[in-house]
């Protein structure tokens, strides 16, 4: 019985740990999930890192000149991602954009983000900040309902 | 169903090398089939160490005292709860639980990341079945099998040392063990991120959660271990700065380290290096915590092994990983290099490096101070003791320093603080610790350590409660929220931070209740039935304690000794303590179950110190009543407790899932993204 048992065990565990060598079967070896690209990335963080610094201007951390000195820093920086994220997206769908608006894109783009932010409607899945009242991400089409009611968590806090 | 546990064990050995090889192997050559094998490897292993978790349960439930084990932690006469946690209960247990704990971590980190982060994965299975492999190796091979048989069948075992039938000592060393295990995982993805080289902020990123997750665990487990030997060992104290404590301790001062380290990185692209640094030396820490625990090797009150050969092998293993960790980081040093040097002292980033020095001076003295004894006695021949004078006069400094930041940290901004600006948040808040010192010396207090420690406390509290308010107020302008919303939003979109926050309330509850223990009282007093005992509580008032009188009992497995006391504050009667002595079947020493009055600002702490007439106590004979207290006022020991209650709700908040919390996982893994830390 014993014996049957332990015959048992470890043939299971030997065809399910072996099975995938015979079989084919594959684990993916890169991300399935959809992550951000690297210009994405850093337009985000550029962005959150500017709510941080305007809640340290907020709570009184920082003067204005220190405020606007970093700020304009980090728009800076947001505005180079973003360049480079509509680069990149020019690329793969052809759509000139006037390097003149921008800034202008910058301003609404920061103004989405923190009403996203607030709403809890940016995407888990790309980082597009969607309208308050959004079900699905425009951008990627992902459900946005699970993320109801929280942030989707800026990476950069202390 | 023993067997089948027993023969589970077996398996598991060479599944988990086969998934190692496969593992790495399959990395190398981007073979999924051969990664997919590797992974299904972690929890087939799982599985088989459930089965032979199961077995040794078993086998101390169903009473099988042909098993050296199970022999030598229990008995008839034992708890079916206590057989049950028999697991946990002596060293060749606690291995085979030690590394079931690591199986699970392992596999709902495979799970976790069946579609994510799989650039990592191979690496990460390879790590994490490395560090199983090893410890079922040392079950297998170096005498501590759990199943292994007594030359002939006992009829009873030898029973469970009585200081561990104790509801703490249960959850104790569960829930350190958990911490240690679970902090493999950040260090897999540590190495993984090494092996690849993949070395941007994404690893962290992925394992901040779990580097949470384990210092949540480390945290509670010491608190855990506190209150038992507060509650225990019956001296009046919860720490000595005994070596396994210490050992317990270490990680705990590099994972909290790594915890603020991480966010420098995630910020500013700095301390790559000494982030991977401080996630391989908090694992190395983990093991050697384990292996001080369970070795042997140092005197102490949790040490129940003599077994050498496991501590050579132990030793051996630390030096190889300790090796292996220092040449995957020299091999990759040039792409650790900072991306961006501190711009201002005046950041948060510099107060948070500020605070990783300390806390790593505080681990290399305790440290220095644990292997001290072991030291001497190689080189010189004695075997020197370091005792808690030594521990105290390093770490309280230090420790006091650390509590100070607690507060500074989160008043500077980051990048560069606002001189002005921060010269104004501190003027409130040294304004509180000069009130609390010249309050403290006007009602009689004395002491420089205890002074600063208050004031300290005062500083840091004022400075949180500010952050909490400023916050509060500044979301409600901005949001138009009211306060009571304003102030649930703000910690429910930024966990890690006001989750953080709430931790450090919680650390500074912690060290008012440390700093309480430099006033408490002790009276030692021989007594008969009807003698007061009178003991001065350091805030002035007296308690009396009336001797009521003596009785025994025997229960199957004691004999038990309980004194009566009636309590009273002056002239006012509270109730009555009884403090117990039992001698355990099982023990020749009596042991001392503590009578404890808690009350916040104050516990009344009875230990009945001795029996003056045994054999007519055991009659109980009316002429044999006279006994022997020592009563000890501690003041402030609650808020021990209290502190550790509010760390675990300012860590709870900061690890909730969902959003808003540590993780976020979209990071993109090309090499350009090592920029991405810049902001």
């Amino acid at each position: 019985m014993i014996l049957l048992g332990a015959v048992l065990v470890a043939a299971a565990v030997v065809l399910y740990v072996v099975q995938p060598v015979f079989s084919g079967e594959k684990a993916p070896l890169v991300s399935l999930d959809e992550e951000f690209t690297e210009a994405e990335a850093r337009r985000h963080l550029s962005l959150v890192a500017l709510r941080d610094v305007e809640y340290d201007f907020a709570t009184g951390k920082i003067d204005e000149r220190d405020y606007r000195r970093l700020r304009d820093e980090l728009a800076r920086e947001a505005l180079d991602a973003l360049h480079e994220v509509r680069r990149s997206r020019e690329q793969t769908e052809s759509a000139p954009t006037a390097q003149d608006t921008l800034a202008d894109d910058l301003e609404q783009e920061i103004a989405a983000y923190r009403a996203a932010l607030r709403a809890g409607t940016m995407c888990d899945r790309c980082g597009s900040p969607n309208p308050a009242e959004a079900l699905f991400c425009a951008a990627c089409g992902i459900r946005l309902e699970s993320e109801r009611g929280e942030e989707a968590a800026p990476a950069a806090q202390g | 169903m023993i067997l089948l546990g027993e023969f589970a064990l077996w398996v598991a050995l060479p599944v988990s090398i086969w998934g190692i090889v496969l593992a790495f192997v399959g990395g190398h050559r981007k073979r999924g089939d051969l990664v997919l094998s590797a992974e299904r490897s972690v929890y087939a292993v799982f599985f088989l160490l459930c089965l032979t978790s199961l077995g040794i349960i078993l086998a101390f439930v169903g009473e099988h005292y042909e098993y050296r084990y199970v022999w030598g932690y229990s008995s008839r006469e034992l708890e079916t709860y206590f057989k049950v946690t028999g697991l946990w209960a002596g060293q060749r247990g606690s291995l085979v639980f030690w590394v079931l704990l690591l199986a699970l971590f392992s596999s709902i980190a495979v799970f976790q990341n069946r579609r994510r982060n799989r650039e990592f994965m191979p690496s990460v299975v390879g790590v994490l079945l490395t560090i199983t492999a090893f410890f079922l190796g040392v079950l297998l091979f170096a005498d501590v099998n759990p199943f292994e048989r007594l030359p002939f069948p006992m009829p009873n075992g030898q029973g469970l040392n009585p200081q561990l039938q104790n509801y703490w000592m249960t959850i104790h060393p569960p829930t350190l063990y958990l911490g240690f295990t679970s902090f493999s995982v950040p260090f897999a993805f540590g190495v993984a991120a090494l092996i690849t080289g993949k070395t941007d902020s994404r690893w962290l990123v992925v394992t901040r959660r779990w580097t949470l997750l384990s210092w949540f665990f480390l945290t509670n487990g010491i608190i855990f271990g506190m209150r038992w030997a507060y509650e225990e060992l019956g001296w009046g104290g919860y720490w000595f700065w005994d070596p396994v404590e210490n050992a317990s301790l270490l990680p705990w001062l590099t994972a909290t380290a790594f915890l603020h380290s991480v966010m420098i990185q995630e910020h500013r692209g700095m301390l790559k290096m000494w982030n991977l640094s401080l996630v391989s030396l908090t694992f190395l820490l983990t093991i050697f915590a384990t292996f001080l625990t369970r070795s042997g090797l140092i005197e102490s009150v949790h040490s129940f092994a003599q077994n050498t050969r496991i501590a050579y092998i132990f030793l051996a293993f630390l030096g190889a990983a300790t090796m292996a960790c220092l040449l995957l980081i020299l091999w990759r040093k040039d792409d650790l290099r900072a991306e961006r040097t501190i711009e201002s002292f005046l950041s948060r980033e510099s107060a948070f490096l500020m605070n990783n020095l300390i806390l790593l001076g505080s681990a290399f003295a305790v440290l220095w101070g644990t292997l001290f004894p072991l030291i001497s006695e190689g080189v010189a021949g004695t075997k020197v003791a370091v005792g808690p004078a030594f521990f105290n006069r390093v770490n309280i400094p230090i420790g006091l320093v650390l509590l100070a930041l607690t507060g500074i940290g989160p008043v500077i901004a980051w990048r560069k603080a606002t001189r002005r600006n921060l010269e104004r948040n501190f003027v409130s808040p040294l304004l509180m610790a000069a009130a609390v010192v010249a309050g403290l010396m006007i009602a009689g207090m004395r002491g420089f350590y205890a002074l600063a420690t208050f004031a300290i406390c005062g500083f840091v509290l004022t400075i949180l409660v500010n952050e909490f308010w400023k916050g509060t107020r500044a979301r409600a302008r901005i949001e138009g929220e009211g306060l009571g919303r304003a102030f649930l939003h703000l910690i429910a979109r930024n966990r890690r931070r006001w989750g953080g926050y709430i931790v450090h309330v919680g650390i500074v509850l912690m060290f008012a209740g440390f700093a309480g223990a430099s006033f408490h009282t002790e009276t030692d007093q021989s007594v008969e039935p009807g003698d007061q005992i009178r003991a001065a509580s350091p805030y002035g008032h007296e308690y009396v304690l009336t001797y009521q009188g003596l009785s025994s009992s025997r229960t199957p497995n004691m004999w038990q000794w309980v004194a009566l006391l009636d309590v009273s504050r002056d002239g006012r009667r509270l109730g009555t303590i009884t403090a117990e002595q039992r001698i355990y079947s099982t023990a020749d020493q009596p042991i001392r179950e503590v009578g404890i009055r808690s009350t916040p600002l104050e516990d009344v702490y009875v230990i009945l110190a001795g029996v003056e007439d045994f054999e007519g106590a055991v009659l109980n004979e009316s002429s044999a009543q006279g006994a022997v207290f020592q009563v000890l006022v501690r003041p402030l020991v609650g808020w021990l407790w209290y502190g550790g209650l509010v760390i675990t709700l300012g860590s709870l908040i900061a690890l909730w899932p969902g959003a808003g919390g540590p993780a976020r996982r979209k990071v993109q893994a090309t090499p350009a993204s090592a920029r991405l830390a810049k902001v």
